[in-house]
């Protein structure tokens, strides 16, 4: 230590040893050490860094230490800053002298108010918190202080109000802000897009008129008035009803509605915040989702039904196995292209002669004039291209084997009219020439009654049939409900 | 200086170390008790002012220095035994 500022009353060695002596009997917590430049240094030794006093001096409130006995053992800056005094003035001093009028009452968790003292100003409105904890074998006070004042208020309103702000504008939802009695504070630029009128001011309900959907929730929404709708979205939690809005604007949309309840530090009810979700398209994808799926149901049933009933037919009419495979294939084959069809031109349909071309192929070569397919053009609906394809499928099979087709020098003709005007049918003639001379009575086997039945059941249309010797004659008639193709003329030219 | 009949104490902490706050509780106690209303003290925190330590040369903290009446005296220590602190500072009991 410096000799010139050492007090001349201090004796010396004595002093020493008995710092030394504490230092080993533990009765001190800190030294003093001087540093090589500059002056004398605080050293806290182990243990003696609380960590909460690191917390205490870094706060931005007030804080101090009491004793037992309500004297101030430390005062943190901030403290001094709100108070105006010096730490030097306040340690030592009483709790109460901090106060003005009657000191508050400090009870541990529980929040009281108190006006500070300060030095050269007004009284300070804090509010206090205090906390007893254990220092050393000493049970203190530590107490804390929140600056109250209007201005420091109002600063954090401020603040706060900003911040809401911000969030509400960065918002892609539809979202309110409503205060315990059921009023908007505050609205999304999404919300004032879909609401009735402009919504801050206004009661929820008078800004958004809104329609339960489904029977479950429109039990719950319907169960209230718009009055007590207000209240409810003000103070209860309400979770993922769906809910349309009234008025044409918002006609096509379907929302989540959704509210929580605000609660402040006390756990009373400050108001809630209500969101309206934009669901219209994950409705549509749900209701889509369910058409298809229904729709898909239906095509399976349709087709099992068919290759039964194809099944149960050809087994009736097969005299050994090998006959019923053979014409079980060649019937399931025709359904499958027709099936391929339906698919490429995504079910929505074909046109007729294209799927005389589709299924003849395999019997029209290019030098060849034997089949000829002529009529106006029509566009065939879904529901007729399965049915139609077994038909022709039954019919060329028949000119392949006994027909025209099984000789070099047989044709067949196709031809087809269109009638009517909304309901249009479709009139169309197989005529086959310069095949083997057929019998009616052998004719009449499965082949043509697979033919009725389908035209029939399947097209609600006619057939007939008639076994020419020059070669078979079929006209079947059907209606195919007002679908023909635009720009009619007549295609499907005549091969050569 | 004024003159003073009573004592004059002063006490050298650092910061909120557990040692520091009691010492600052016992003194006030012992002071109440035995010295009602012939004290005064003073507390000074060596972290916030280091370079205090000097005058009376305080290597350990806490200290406490009885400045009045003279001679100075010296008590090392978180002043839980009052006995000792009442021996140190040389103050007969009431």
């Amino acid at each position: 230590m410096p000799e010139s500022n050492r007090d001349p009353k201090l004796p010396l060695f004595k002093d020493a040893d008995e710092t030394v002596q504490a230092i080993h009997r533990g009765d001190i917590d800190a030294v003093v050490v001087m540093r090589a430049l500059g002056g004398p240094e605080v050293i806290l030794l182990h243990g003696a860094e609380e960590p909460y006093r690191l917390l205490v001096e870094r706060m931005s409130d007030g804080a101090l230490t009491a004793g037992p006995d309500g004297v101030i053992l430390y005062v943190n800056d901030r403290l001094c800053e709100l108070s105006g005094y010096p730490s030097a003035r306040l340690v030592g001093s009483d709790l109460a002298s901090l106060f003005e009028g009657e000191p508050p009452k400090f009870a541990p968790e529980v929040r009281a108010e108190a006006s500070l003292l300060r030095n050269g100003d007004d009284a300070l409105p804090v509010a206090a918190w205090s906390q007893p904890i254990s220092i050393g074998g000493t049970t203190t006070t530590l107490v804390w202080l929140t600056d109250l004042s209007t201005h420091r208020r109002a600063e954090q309103i401020a603040t706060a109000e900003r911040f809401a702000r911000s969030v509400l504008e960065q918002a892609t939802e539809a979202v309110v802000v409503l205060s315990p009695d059921g009023y908007i504070t505050h609205a999304s630029g999404r919300a004032e897009q879909i609401a009735e009128r402009p919504p801050v001011g206004c009661m929820f309900s008078e800004a958004f008129a809104l329609e339960a959907q489904n029977t479950e929730d429109s039990g719950a929404l319907a169960r209230f008035s718009t009055e007590s709708l207000d209240i409810l979205l003000a103070t209860k939690p309400f979770h993922g009803v769906e809910a349309k809005l009234r008025g044409e604007r918002n006609a096509k949309s379907a929302f989540l509605l959704s509210a929580g309840p605000l609660v402040d530090d006390n756990k009373a009810n400050v108001g809630s915040i209500v969101t309206l979700t934009d669901i219209t398209d994950r409705k549509r994808a749900e209701e889509q989702q369910t058409m298809m799926v229904a729709e898909l149901n239906h095509r399976v049933k349709n087709i099992l039904a068919i290759v039964q009933s194809v099944a149960a037919q050809t087994v009736r009419s097969s005299d050994s196995l090998e006959d019923f495979a053979d014409a079980f294939t060649g019937r399931l084959k025709a359904l499958a292209t027709a099936h391929d069809i339906l698919t490429q031109t995504r079910w929505i349909g074909i046109g007729l002669s294209e799927l005389l071309a589709a299924v003849l192929a395999p019997y029209r070569s290019p030098d060849e004039a034997r089949v000829s397919i002529f009529g106006p053009a029509i566009l065939l609906p879904a529901r007729a291209i399965l049915p139609l394809s077994m038909v022709l499928h039954e019919m060329t099979t028949n000119a392949a084997k006994y027909g025209a087709l099984s000789t070099r020098r047989g044709n067949i003709e196709i031809t087809w009219q269109v009638s009517g005007g909304v309901d249009k049918s479709i009139e169309l003639v197989w005529l086959e020439r310069g095949g083997r001379k057929v019998k009616a009575s052998a004719s009449a086997g499965f082949g043509t009654k697979l033919i009725d039945h389908v035209i029939s059941h399947d097209l609600d249309g006619k057939t007939e049939i008639s076994f020419d010797p020059a070669g078979v004659r079929l006209t079947i008639a059907f209606p195919v409900g007002g679908l023909a193709k635009r720009g009619a003329a007549a295609s499907g030219a005549a091969t050569e | 200086m004024t003159e003073y009949n009573g004592y004059s104490l002063r006490l050298y902490v650092a910061g909120q170390t557990p040692k520091s706050i009691a010492a600052i509780a016992n003194l006030k106690k012992i002071c109440e008790q035995y010295l009602t209303g012939q004290y005064e003290i003073e507390i000074i925190d060596l972290m916030k002012e280091p370079a205090l330590a000097v005058r009376h040369q305080i290597v350990a903290i806490p200290t406490l220095i009885r400045q009045l009446p003279e001679p100075l005296k010296r008590i090392i220590g978180d002043l839980s035994n009052t006995e000792k602190v009442l021996v140190g500072l040389d103050i007969r009991p009431n």
